[in-house]
Formats: C-alpha cells, structure tokens, sequence
C-alpha cells in the first residue's frame, strides 16, 4: 500500500472526526444556548434573584384634640425579634447574660433551652426588644444571633377609648374596634422588589430584570372622636358606676347634626397595649355597637313622635290614666301608681307612663291596638329610626338588634304595646343615639361614624361630609315641640341639675331584665339608662348624650334610669356646654 | 512592509488637480507606497480591541454593582433614621398623653372655676 496515500486517508478520516465532533459541540451549544435560551435564562435569574416584601407602614390613628387640633391615639414604632440558630452559637453562657442584661423582660421564657437544642436552626430568644436594645445588641456581634424588625402598634394614650381603637394581633391584624373595621384602609399594601442579589442577599441595581413595586402605606385616619371629651365622659362614667356600686356602663355622645360621634366610652376597659393581660374578653367589645338591649323607656319619644308626626296625638292630647292598661290577656302597668286621673303627652314623659306610650299607639290605629297601628309603628321604627339594621359605623361587631315585624305571629299586640316603651325589642345604643339625634335636628338622619376624614402626607386633612342617610323622618316642626316636651319634662323631673340658660332635654329608660334562671323578668335588677341632649334652643342642639348602666345596685331596679344613668348625663352635659363654648339664652 | 514604485509618462501638460506646470518633453515619476497590516496583525488588533472592550464592559458593570451597595447602604440609613423618628413622635405623644398631662404638678395645682360667663352680642 502507498504510505503517502495510507498517510492522507488518516488525515482525512481525522478531519472528519473532528469536524463531526465539532458539528456536535455546535449543534449542542444552539442548542442550549438558543433554542433552550429561555429555560436556562429563568434558571439562572432564579439563583441569582430573591424576592423581598416590602412591607406597608400601617395608618396611624388620631384623635380630636379641640378645635382643629388632632392627637395620636394609636402610632407605629420599630421593634425587633431576636432569634438564633443555635449550630452557629459559640458560648451559650455569654449569649444568655448578655440578653438577659440587654432584653431584660422582653427575653421568651426558658430561651435558654432554645440555644443549647443544636439540632434547630431557630429559636427565637426575645420578642418586641426597642431600637436602642437592638444597638446594642448588634454592638455586642453574638455569634449565631440575628433579628428581625418588625413594626409594633403602639398605643400613647394608654386605654383612652380602647374599644372604639381595638387592638392589632401579632400577626398584624386589627382585632375589634376601627382597628379591625378599617383594617384594609390602614394596613397599606406590601410592596415587592425582585431583584439579583449577591451571596449576602444583598440586592443589586444590576440586570434589567430587577422589579419594584413601591409599598402603599395605610391611610392615617382622624377620629370624630375629641380626645378631651373622650378622656371626660370616661372619667364620668367611672365616677357615676363607682356611685351606684355597678361596674358595667357606655357613653355615647354625638354631634346630632353631623352624626359624628365626640365620644364612646364603656366600662370595663382594657390597654390595647398590653391585650394580652385581659383576662374578660367581653371588655374588647365596644358595647355601644355590639351590644343591643332593650332600651326601655327612651324608646317613648320615639313612639311619641311617630304619634305627633302621623297626627294621631298633639303635645296638648291627654288620656285616662288608669295605671295600667289591658291588652289581649297581659295587663301593662305603670312603675308610677300615684299620678292616675287625665294627663298630657308631656306628662307622659315626665312620670315615664306606659299607659301613655300604648294610648298613643291606639292612636295610630284610630283608637285600637290594630294591624294598622303596628304597620305604622313598624314603619316608623325601621324605616324612619332605622331600627333593625347595622348603622354602618366604623365599628367591628355592630349588630343589627331585632325588631318582630307585625306580620308574624309573634309581632302581634301585647309585643307591640310594649315596644311603645322599649321592651319586645332590642337595640345598640349607636342606633338609639342615631336615630334620637335625627328626631331633635330636625328630621335629618346622619350615618354615624367616627371618623372624621383622613390626613395627607402634608400633614393636613381631608374632612369626610356628613353622609345623609334619610331626610324628613318627621316634620322639623314636629321635631321642635318634642324637644320642648322632652324640655319640659325634663325640668320638671329632674330638678336643679342643669346650668341655668340652656336647652336641656331627655328621657330615662329603665329596662327590666330577664331572670336566667326563670326565664321572665325581675324586679331585682334593671339597665339605667339616659337619652338626651343639650344646646341654647329647641332648634339648635349641640350634642346628645346616651348613658347606659347595666348593673347598678340601687334601692328600687326600677329607678336605675334616674338613679344611675341620669346623674352621668348632667355631669356630662354640664361639661359639654363650657366645653363647647355654648352660650346661653 | 513592502512598497513598489509606479513610473507613469505624461505627455500632456496636466490640468485641475495637479498645480505643478510641466515642462515640454520632461519625464515625470511619482512613486506611490502602499503600506497594509497583514492578517496576524489584524488578528492581534481585533483581539486587543476586544480586551479592551470587554474591560470597559466589566469596569462598568462593577460600578453598578458598588452603586447597588450604596443604595443599599443609603436605604438602610434612611430606614433607621425613619424609625428614629417614629420612636421620637412615640415618646412625645406619650409624653403628651392626657393621663400625664392631668397628673402633672401643673395640672394638679389648678382649680376648676366655678362659673363661665359670656360676652353678650
């Protein structure tokens, strides 16, 4: 064989070779590289980026302090986790001292444990420590230990009007109150940046890739709620439930021609700051909204003026006041048996006549107790009153009461004949102080609310209107000479408690109770309660006040109206008027 | 490098470009060098151009990591000084709480008058 030709058969065969191993390489690498471009490029970006949350400052919350004034009621500040992963802790004895020196209180129970378990990678040492703690722990360089911020809601005005705040969980949420009810408008919106980090994680401004979506920080509201009135009626409330040895009462008090609500406070209270110390969750609830009862007497300026403005009665009408009336098979009494014989409307309210209340509804069905009377009075209560339904107030809870409609069989005369005076039926006291507002401004209904609008990032605010929920729910001239009977009335029953010069008017209620263990109601303990309001005129009220006790431990259950609630509502009221600059007439 | 030379005989005086005026029967020469870079040259020069090219890219790149570091670093002070702040509006609204303000030594020595009197209009 031909060694030349031998010689450049191998040389060609080896060029082939390499180049089908180089077409191979070729063929691979476009393969990998163009075709699979897309697969290996999210592959890559995978490893190379993290993803961090960028977390939404909550909305603070303020409250009224006078005039244009506003006063933190619930702020934000840093707080920190520390935790450790115990396979990188050196010295657990140091570790220990030193949190324990530094952390003091804010140290988990029995963390001591935590360290020295080297088959966990976390272990949480202490909870909520402050930014100066956090210095000097991190100046301290333990090895193994890290934290984590994290925003603590903070609350400086201690349990001033805890329940219409609430609380927020460690978990972020808001529990009870506005905390809970606005949760969406004041926990923002956490933010997102994706970006390439290096080995430490720190992220990096290179690659087109990188995302961020800036965090919306949560509204911050401003409450309706005056800080000063709020800190008085609280104070007010305890003095008044100190008095009659009762430990369980709410305060409402609204400004009846914007349905802002000034102040709501209830009795017991808690520290939103320390939640987790209360024992009796019932305190969290803000009773005003959650809370329905039967309201009792009070609910008789209602009927009346649902009487005067059907014009089955005038304030002038009187009735045979026997003591007690017959209905069906129930005989309704009066508490007061020594005021029988003719009496007017206004007397109505000022000896607090159930017989007087159910005349009136035998008015409304043309002199019987009817289909028709309770149609009307039905009517009046939820369509005018808005009995029966949530008020929509920026309150966690807020139930709806219950009112029997006349339809059913339980809706029938004997339930209707007393709910002319407060009982058959239930309502929150936001309701009653809503509806109660709208019967002496004239006729406007308000939504009630307690926020008051919003502050911009400038500092300044954004004043929500006064959002009209029904006009005309009676005549303003028939709003007026209810408020001179309830005037009158007043002055005539409860003598010398009011500053002399003003228009104060009200109506007790005292609401029997039902005995658990027999089922009916007892003479032995009543909710007090006082509807009323004050200004210089029958046509300009500044506020209404709504007082409830629940537990009063006086002499007769069936004065806790007046014994109870009514002493709460002058000191109050007399307050009110220098507080809010009313002038006498 | 090579060159090579070019011998061109003009017959005809030239005109335009040419400002030199030749003289009857003169022979003119002009040599023209042509100089090039082989292809090993060119090679080397691509190459380098790359290098550099490519330092450039990686110096840039470098600097927009270090800027990564200090945006990262500036966030992070900007952060502790936002949470300072807080603390601070915290620690003045507590001091400023009605319960401290009404147990103050000012507050405690006030009295509450007994009577509010009005300008009339």
């Amino acid at each position: 064989m031909n060694l030349s030709l031998l010689r450049q058969s191998r040389s060609r065969t080896l060029i082939i070779f390499m180049c089908i191993i180089g077409a191979i390489f070729v063929i691979r690498l476009f393969y990998l590289q163009v075709v699979q471009y897309g697969y290996y490029n999210n592959e890559a970006l995978k490893e190379h980026t993290s993803k961090f949350t960028l977390p939404a400052q909550r909305g603070e919350i303020y409250a009224k302090d006078g005039g244009g004034a506003v006063a933190p009621l619930a702020l934000n500040e840093a707080s920190y986790t520390v935790y450790a992963d115990p396979r990188y802790v050196t010295d657990i004895n140091k570790t220990a001292d030193t949190l324990r020196r530094i952390a003091g209180g804010n140290v988990v129970d029995n963390f001591e444990a935590g360290l020295g378990n080297k088959s966990s990678q976390y272990t949480v040492l202490a909870r909520q420590i402050s930014q100066k703690q956090a210095d000097l722990l991190s100046a301290a360089q333990l090895p193994g230990v890290g934290m984590q911020e994290q925003d603590k809601r903070v609350y400086p005005e201690g349990s001033l009007a805890a329940q219409v705040l609430g609380y927020v969980n460690n978990d972020g949420q808001g529990q009870y109150g506005i905390e809970q009810a606005l949760n969406s408008d004041l926990a923002g919106k956490s933010g997102l940046l994706k970006a390439v980090t290096d080995v430490r994680g720190i992220p990096l401004s290179v690659g087109g890739n990188n995302v961020q979506e800036p965090a919306q920080d949560g509204k911050n509201i401003v409450l309706s709620i005056d800080r000063n009135i709020q800190s008085y009626i609280e104070q007010a409330l305890k003095d008044g439930l100190d008095k009659v040895h009762a430990k369980h009462g709410s305060v409402v008090v609204m400004d009846p021609n914007t349905g802002k609500v000034m102040g709501m406070a209830n009795l017991p209270t808690f520290d939103p700051d320390k939640y987790y110390e209360q024992s009796d969750y019932s305190a969290f609830q803000n009773a005003v909204v959650t809370d329905p009862y039967e309201s009792g007497s009070v609910v008789k300026t209602f009927t009346m003026a649902a009487g005067l403005n059907e014009g089955a009665v005038k304030p002038d009408s009187t009735y045979n006041n026997t003591g007690t009336v017959k209905i069906g098979d129930a005989t309704i009494r009066n508490v007061l048996q020594t005021v029988n014989g003719t009496r007017s409307m206004m007397e109505v309210f000022e000896y607090s006549l159930n017989t007087g209340a159910v005349f009136v509804l035998q008015q409304l069905g043309g002199g019987n107790i009817n289909a028709q009377a309770r149609e009307k009075l039905f009517g009046y209560f939820t369509d005018h009153y808005m009995f029966g339904k949530k008020t929509g107030i920026e309150q966690a809870g807020e139930q709806a009461g219950d009112i029997i409609p006349p339809d059913q069989a339980e809706g029938n005369d004997v339930r209707y004949a007393n709910m002319t005076f407060g009982q058959g039926m239930s309502n929150t006291m936001i309701q009653i102080t809503s509806a109660f507002s709208a019967m002496i401004n004239g006729g406007t209904y308000y939504k009630p609310t307690v926020v008051d609008g919003y502050e911009n990032s400038d500092g300044t605010e954004t004043t929500k209107a006064a959002q009209i929920e029904k006009s005309d729910i009676i005549r303003p001239g028939i709003s007026h000479e209810l408020n001179d009977m309830m005037h009158t009335a007043r002055a005539l029953s409860i003598r010398g408690q009011d500053k002399a010069g003003y228009f104060v008017a009200g109506k007790t209620g005292t609401a029997q109770v039902i005995d658990p263990k027999t089922g009916a109601y007892t003479d032995k303990n009543a909710v007090g309660s006082y509807l009323g309001f004050g200004g210089n005129s029958n046509t300009a009220p500044r506020y209404v006040i709504m007082v409830r006790v629940t537990d009063a431990q006086v002499s007769d259950a069936a004065t806790a109206g007046n014994a109870a609630a009514a002493p709460i509502f002058a000191n109050i009221s007399n307050w009110l008027l220098d507080y809010l600059h009313v002038q006498p007439k | 490098m090579s060159s090579s030379t070019t011998l061109t005989l003009n017959m005809q005086p030239t005109t335009g470009r040419t400002a030199q005026t030749w003289r009857r029967n003169q022979n003119t020469v002009r040599h023209q060098l042509t100089s090039g870079l082989g292809p090993i040259s060119h090679t080397v020069l691509i190459a380098v151009m790359l290098c550099i090219l490519g330092l450039i890219y990686l110096t840039q790149i470098t600097k927009t990591s270090t800027y990564g570091y200090q945006i990262n670093d500036l966030k992070n002070q900007q952060t502790k000084l936002a949470d300072q702040k807080r603390d601070l509006e915290v620690e003045s609204a507590r001091l400023q709480a009605l319960e401290r303000v009404k147990n103050s030594d000012v507050a405690k020595a006030m009295t509450t008058p007994t009577e509010t009197d009005y300008a009339q209009n």
